[in-house]
């Protein structure tokens, strides 16, 4: 699906952008006024990109103010603290949103309104293919409008670590796992740093199962139309397991107690690798200050050599327009702003590539690039923590917690039985 | 004490004070020496610096002074509430005669036992349905409210060692019961009702729970607080500089009201000389 | 915020106090017994709305909702008792039940009997140990959230915390994870818990030291006593009434805990810090399962309850 989209980008993205800078504006600008709220949840740099995002679309829409709703009282996962704001009565007019599960908890609470009419009249379709569509619908009626998607099946390293280890960057799983003697050589004690404190412990099960059972059989969990301990299940986790026993992190106490890998990986140089979202590669850049490509970078997640290699765990974001807003209008011309050039060229600075066609994508820094086009070689699932609903999706992290501290076979069955227990009652 | 001074108790206790406060130290250090100095603890000396870095950008980072006068102004109305009604109310508990007199009585004295957990659904949803969410009156009512258990019983235990000879007196002076309450016992019982305030003024300061779930565009210190710390990056500096303007105030009051707390934890006791 | 409250709560609370003050009884006649009760209905009305709302209602709906189903903004659903079936058969609430017993009496038995401990201490040279004292009381007045982060800042798993570094000076390269291993997460909790507790008990056990009469220390004296055994013979068995008040309040207060937990673990590791108070707040408040958090609530209610009861008994008899 992705290779439409880049293909068109990378060939049209010159095309498109005199195009829509030449008539989107005034068709947009009129009579748009008041008060637009979106509920923003993201802090430090992200929270700076949406500031100057939010800048933009005031400036181009001078009678419209924006004000952002920033929810308190989720730590670790930001929908705690949005369920509270929006059944609390909150109203906004936008609600920026990275899980499908929660899209689908919203739509049945009547919150969210439908965009199909204005993806007709705004033209999204010369932005967004149809399969960008599709990931923001629900049984065909389309409730977000995705701008930015990040590849997840990416691991995160420092350039120089990886020098000094005498090692490039492991293609295969074997060489992978060889890997971490050598990197424990060089003196990094910890060669892989999983942040296990809230949920991204999750992550390397979660591109592990794309990769030993195929996207088909992770959707399947994702609707529980297979339960958890199906074999295929316990073969992804025991691969993880595999990783653990070769001696791939620190003691599970520390990884359960991360919650900010930077520091661990690039001030104490303890840990080289990192499967982190997209979002490190603007952390990294404009927290930490490095070069990207150059102090750092990535490689595709190493193939396992089981058929499935193809396969990548991406993320989207996504905007949603609510039922209850108060500025319908402008909440729809925000939609077409944001995956507008205006927009969509401020996210590419910060280091997050758009969907959108009208993306220049030559503003994209060589990581993301890799990224971009490992998504667009692979059969695509998104991220399987993201589908769950609510309630599973908290025991599911905790049992690997639980797993991380005893990574044995009896743990992994122990730890699926319990999964498949919640889930039982979660659907 | 009788006898000679035990230095060695004196040691000990003093190594054991210092100690204590050595978590406090740190947050100060951290906040005022540059994160690349302390990444490998605040304590180290390898290099040392001073930058007022941190102290200066949390303001612009965060709207930590709206959230330090908005967490003044909520305290001090609750703090204003409480100490205006419950010496009211403990006075005519006391010396007022009425009808469900002491089963009231007995309800809110023994309310103490509720944990605020109590309140939290409930309340959520009452302001929910009465768009009261982000009002301020959302976290004033349970402020005060929840208080009275342990103000009115506070007040009404001083106005019982009250001399009612001042009471007789007005009586016969033809005062009625509210001028009694103003003339005679209010300007006579301000140690109770000081102690009430300061008990407040730091548990409406310092609260997290109920301004984190009913509150929305303007948001107290210590929820602020917990905000602070980035999604994804560690400002263990501006964290640090957040937490000592989050418990400035409360400490500074604290510190210099201890004395009464000492005194009037003694005098509640039944430690009386 | 919940230790002000119990603070203050306090030694009015379960404690033999008022020892020999004369009660005031009100005189039989008065000059303004007919415009009493008006009177005094016009005092106590805005203490007895503002109770109402923030008090009783919020005890009456919260035992109702317990009997409901109710998700997000779906209708709510009778299920009678049926929330706390499915509580009691929750492996993770029947937890949370044992977390919230451990922690409660960490707590209480650390800060009060260190607390008691260094009163006595501080007893034998009152004047020069009042800045120390001072120091320790300190930390009192510290809010919990904050109390939080000071300590997290402490305990960080890499040598940059200082205890890790502490300890790292006798075992070279020492580095434990304090509150990402589920066997110390707990008991880290509990001891910040009572540092920032151990102000309180201190205060009210030195105060009931000092109040021992000084005639029974100079005899002691006298005879020759040891400060040990003065301590054990003479200051513990006196100063008890003061513990009483002490270990109540600090139960009440770690029975309700939530904002240091909220801070430092949020629950985890794997669940183990969560307490009852804190799973009503995940269930209730983040995955909307308001008659299920409304259950939980319940029980903890009753557990505060039942610990309560003498100071029930005492506040109810002494209301006169």
């Amino acid at each position: 699906m992705f290779n439409r989209t880049l293909r068109r980008r990378t060939v049209m993205a010159g095309v498109m952008l005199a195009a829509l800078a030449g008539v989107s504006p005034s068709v947009l600008a009129q009579d748009l006024s008041g008060e637009l709220v979106i509920l923003q949840w993201q802090t430090g740099t992200d929270g700076q990109m949406w500031k100057d995002i939010e800048a933009k679309f005031m400036e181009l829409h001078p009678g419209v103010s924006v004000r952002e709703f920033q929810p308190a009282g989720g730590q670790g996962d930001a929908r705690g603290g949005m369920r509270t704001a929006l059944l609390g009565g909150e109203v906004v007019d936008i609600i920026i949103n990275t899980w499908p599960a929660f899209r689908a908890e919203l739509v049945n609470s009547g919150i969210l309104r439908p965009i199909d009419e204005q993806w007709a009249s705004f033209g999204w379709d010369d932005k967004l293919s149809q399969s960008w569509r599709d990931l923001g619908s629900i049984d065909g009626t389309t409730y977000g409008i995705t701008y930015t998607y990040g590849d997840r099946s990416a691991i995160w390293y420092k350039t120089s670590q990886l020098e000094k280890a005498g090692i490039t960057p492991p293609a295969t799983w074997e060489e992978f796992l060889a890997s971490f003697d050598k990197l424990k050589a060089a003196g990094y004690p910890a060669p892989v740093v999983i942040p296990a404190k809230y949920w991204a412990h999750t992550e390397w099960f979660e591109t592990l199962l794309l990769r030993t059972a195929g996207v088909e059989v992770a959707a399947q969990l994702a609707a529980h139309q297979i339960p958890w301990t199906d074999p295929k299940i316990k073969t992804a986790l025991m691969k993880y397991a595999e990783m653990l026993q070769a001696g791939c992190c620190a003691a599970p106490a520390t990884m359960l107690a991360t919650e900010e890998p930077y520091p661990t990986l690039y001030t104490s140089e303890e840990s080289s690798y990192l499967l982190f979202g997209m979002w490190t590669n603007s952390a990294l850049k404009n927290d930490l200050g490095l070069e990207e490509g150059v102090d750092y970078s990535i490689f595709q997640f190493p193939a396992l050599g089981m058929g499935f290699d193809d396969t990548s765990s991406v993320d989207t974001k996504e905007l949603n327009v609510t039922t209850n807003g108060a500025n319908p209008a402008a909440a729809d011309a925000f939609l077409d702003f944001i995956v507008g050039p205006d927009a969509s060229n401020i996210m590419a600075n910060y280091g997050y590539a758009s969907p959108s066609t009208a993306m220049d994508g030559s503003l994209l820094g060589p990581v993301q690039q890799i990224a971009t086009s490992a998504v667009s070689s692979s059969k695509v699932q998104f991220v399987l923590g993201d589908l769950l609903p609510g309630d599973l999706v908290d025991e599911y992290r905790v049992q690997l917690q639980k797993f991380l501290q005893n990574p044995t076979e009896a743990t992994v069955d122990e730890v699926l039985a319990a999964i498949e227990a919640k889930a039982a009652t979660a659907y | 004490m009788i006898g000679r001074i035990h230095w060695w108790t004196v040691i000990l206790v003093g190594v054991i004070a210092t100690i204590w406060v050595i978590p406090v130290l740190g947050i100060v250090v951290t906040s005022l020496r540059p994160p690349s100095e302390v990444a490998l603890g605040w304590w180290r000396l390898d290099t040392f610096s001073i930058t007022f870095s941190a102290w200066i950008r949390v303001w612009d980072e965060y709207p930590l002074a709206q959230a330090f006068w908005f967490t003044g102004m909520l305290a001090a109305l609750a703090t204003l509430g409480t100490m205006l009604l419950a010496p009211i109310a403990a006075y005519a508990f006391h010396f007022l005669k009425f009808p469900f007199r002491r089963l009231l009585l007995i309800l809110i004295i023994n309310a103490f036992v509720l944990p605020q957990q109590v309140v939290v659904i409930p309340l959520f949803t009452l302001w929910r349905d009465l768009k009261l969410i982000d009002n301020i009156a959302a976290v004033l009512i349970p402020y005060i409210g929840l208080s009275f258990a342990w103000s009115i019983f506070l007040v009404k235990n001083f106005l019982e060692d009250f001399p009612k000879e001042l009471i007789e007196a007005a009586k016969i002076d033809g005062c009625g019961p509210i001028s009694t309450l103003r003339h005679v016992v209010l300007p006579n019982a301000t140690s109770p009702i000081f102690a009430v305030g300061v008990l407040q003024f730091l548990w409406s300061w310092n609260a997290l729970l109920l301004p984190m779930l009913y509150l929305r565009s303007m948001q107290p210190l210590p929820v602020l607080l917990t905000k602070v710390a980035g999604t994804y990056e560690s400002n263990w500096d501006l964290r640090s500089v957040a937490a000592i303007v989050t418990t400035i105030v409360p400490l500074i009051v604290f510190v210099i009201f201890q004395r009464q707390f000492a005194a009037g934890s003694q005098t509640r006791t039944g430690a009386k000389e | 915020m919940t230790r002000s409250v119990a603070e203050a709560v306090t030694d009015r609370s379960g404690v033999p106090s008022r020892a020999g003050g004369g009660r005031l009884r009100l005189p039989a006649t008065t000059g303004w017994r007919i415009k009493e009760a008006p009177a005094a209905w016009l005092l106590i009305a805005p203490v007895i709305i503002l109770f109402g709302i923030a008090v009783v209602y919020p005890l009456i709906d919260t035992i109702r909702l317990s009997f409901y189903d109710i998700k997000g903004l779906a209708p709510a659903k009778w299920v009678g008792i049926g929330n706390y079936v499915t509580l009691f058969n929750d492996s993770t609430f029947r937890n949370t039940l044992l977390t919230t017993l451990i922690f409660t009496l960490g707590t209480t038995v650390i800060s009060v009997s260190l607390g008691w401990v260094l009163a006595m201490l501080c007893a034998f040279a009152p004047a020069h140990t009042t800045p120390f004292r001072g120091m320790m009381f300190v930390t009192f007045g510290i809010s919990e959230a904050v109390s939080g982060y000071m300590w997290l800042n402490i305990l960080r798993p890499d040598k940059a915390g200082l205890l890790n570094a502490v300890i790292g000076v006798f075992v070279p390269g020492y580095a434990h994870s304090w509150l990402g291993d589920p066997n110390t997460a707990l008991w880290a909790l509990i001891f910040v818990a009572s540092w920032s507790g151990v102000g309180l008990p201190l205060m009210l056990c030195f105060a009931a030291v000092q109040s021992i009469p000084k005639t029974v220390l100079e005899a002691a004296y006298m005879d020759g006593a040891k400060p040990t055994s003065i301590m054990r013979h003479i200051m513990m068995p006196l100063s008890l009434p003061g513990v009483r008040v002490a270990i109540f309040i600090n139960l009440l207060g770690a029975l309700r805990a939530f904002d240091i937990i909220y801070v430092m673990t949020g629950g985890g590791p794997v669940r183990a810090t969560e307490t009852v108070g804190y799973f009503m707040y995940r269930e209730s408040m983040t995955q909307f399962k308001l008659g299920y958090g409304a259950a939980a609530t319940v029980v903890l209610l009753v557990a505060v309850l039942v610990i309560s009861i003498p100071a029930i008994i005492q506040r109810t008899a002494g209301a006169k």
